[in-house]
């Protein structure tokens, strides 16, 4: 990973085109269009911004441009396991130039759903300002290839920025919410409350059994939290 | 080891630790140590000012009480405040020269036993958050070598201080940021609790949570906090 070919001047022209195009589209400082942002300045398909804590399943996506992107995030949410999971957890940039190639094999339960929905290469991208991390960015192209170098670059600043912007708005979850393709999975938590009395355990067993639930029926967790909501599912 | 190479051996130490998490203070010790060896002088203190503009020591080669307040004195006058005040060097050769630019400042000076005096900034792209303060108990201000070495040092020690300021706001809004996150999913789990105990919805059970908090005068989140935990059990 590295910035060879790149002069300081073009590094900071890139950077700069990347905080005027922030500003004019979110001239009051929000967060909603980083993913359209980073997807348009990366020149990729499509792209999303998950946060993530210490907790092992990532917390939510902040936004996401389109439906493939959305599914990039509820897969790992449900499954633990994915792009910027193991971005932000390694704290190191990762890149999958092709989901149906022979050396694909680092998130099985992902790849299937994810080519059927059209997604081809996967990149995550680490979210941290200095030494404190806060999720990662996940770039998707429809087609099988590596970033290039300056696709890269270009990802390392979108990432940076977008940390930034995200942090400014960090007391405020509404705020938080406001994007389109936000998804803190509300339901989810919603759900494991009344699964947590169903069966009289623990909120942490019950998110455990929601998620369970939907590997068995080959389905995301917060389409089991919906049902569970709308009382037409429940936990004995 | 020369002067020379103490210096470019503190540098990259200095720089070193940049890249890594690094203690600000013990770094900042470090460089007013090693400035005292490199620079030759008698003592040395890194001085940062206050939102307000007063001027304050946070690093010394010494801790002798009479340099500590000498350091500190300056903030009526004196050449860490005309350096902070302008953003350059200052240098004075000779305290007792008939230099009337510090009355305050150079009879004590003088009286503590030292001759010359002299402060770099420390600034950042125009912006100058402190000084570097070198004291000599002999006549001579800093060669134009030695100025050149301890503006150097300056700087490391500005860029560690800004870094040091950013990773600790970051931080702080990333713990504000988990904690926006965390209440949110504490109040939808304690919303499903009471929806499944009391065969409510979820409209129906954020109701009854706010009026809880509402007639016990507590928050929302703590409130939910107490059904999640089960230390509340009836609401």
């Amino acid at each position: 990973m590295s910035f060879a070919s790149r002069s300081p001047i073009v590094a900071e022209d890139r950077l700069l085109h990347i905080l005027t195009r922030l500003v004019e589209l979110d001239p009051d400082g929000g967060s909603e269009h980083l993913c359209q942002l980073s997807a348009e300045v990366a020149g990729v398909t499509g792209a999303g911004i998950m946060l993530m804590s210490d907790d092992p399943f990532p917390r939510g996506a902040l936004c996401s441009t389109d439906s493939v992107s959305a599914l990039i995030e509820e897969l790992q949410f449900t499954l633990g396991q994915g792009p910027c999971i193991d971005a932000f957890r390694d704290d190191q940039v990762v890149s999958e130039p092709d989901l149906a190639g022979p050396t694909s094999v680092r998130w099985p339960a992902l790849c299937p759903p994810l080519l059927a929905a059209g997604a081809r290469a996967l990149f995550g991208f680490p979210l941290r300002v200095g030494g404190i991390r806060m999720g990662a960015l996940n770039l998707y192209q429809d087609r099988p290839g590596d970033l290039s170098a300056a696709q890269h670059a270009d990802a390392l600043s979108l990432a940076y920025v977008s940390a930034r912007v995200v942090l400014s708005q960090s007391g405020d979850m509404d705020l938080l919410q406001a994007g389109p393709g936000a998804d803190f999975h509300l339901v989810v938590h919603q759900a494991a409350g009344m699964v947590s009395v169903q069966l009289g355990v623990s909120l942490a067993e019950a998110l455990v059994r929601l998620r369970a639930r939907a590997f068995a029926e080959d389905a995301n967790v917060d389409a089991i939290a919906d049902l569970v909501v709308g009382r037409s599912l429940r936990f004995t | 080891m020369t002067n020379q190479e103490l210096l470019v051996r503190t540098l990259v130490e200095l720089a070193d630790s940049l890249v890594d998490d690094f203690d600000v203070d013990e770094l900042l010790h470090l460089l007013v140590g090693r400035s005292v060896e490199i620079l030759d002088v008698t003592a040395a203190g890194l001085m940062l000012a206050s939102p307000a503009g007063e001027l304050r020591v946070v690093a010394s080669s010494t801790e002798a009480m009479r340099v500590l307040e000498l350091f500190e004195i300056q903030s009526e006058d004196g050449p860490c405040m005309d350096c902070f005040r302008s953003g350059h060097a200052v240098v004075s050769a000779d305290l007792s020269g008939g230099d009337t630019r510090w009355p305050r400042f150079s009879p004590r000076a003088m009286a503590a036993g030292f001759r010359s005096a002299d402060a770099v900034p420390l600034r950042l792209r125009g912006t100058v958050i402190g000084a570097l303060n070198l004291f000599r108990n002999e006549v001579g201000g800093l060669a134009a070598a030695d100025l050149s070495a301890a503006q150097a040092l300056a700087d490391i020690a500005t860029i560690a201080i800004l870094q040091n300021r950013v990773a600790r706001e970051a931080k702080l809004l990333n713990e504000q940021l988990d904690h926006a996150l965390n209440s949110r999913i504490l109040i939808e789990q304690a919303k499903g609790i009471l929806a499944e105990r009391g065969q409510l919805d979820m409209a129906q059970a954020f109701s009854k949570l706010r009026s809880y908090a509402r007639g016990h005068n507590l928050t929302l989140l703590v409130v939910a906090a107490d059904v999640v935990d089960g230390t509340i059990t009836e609401l």
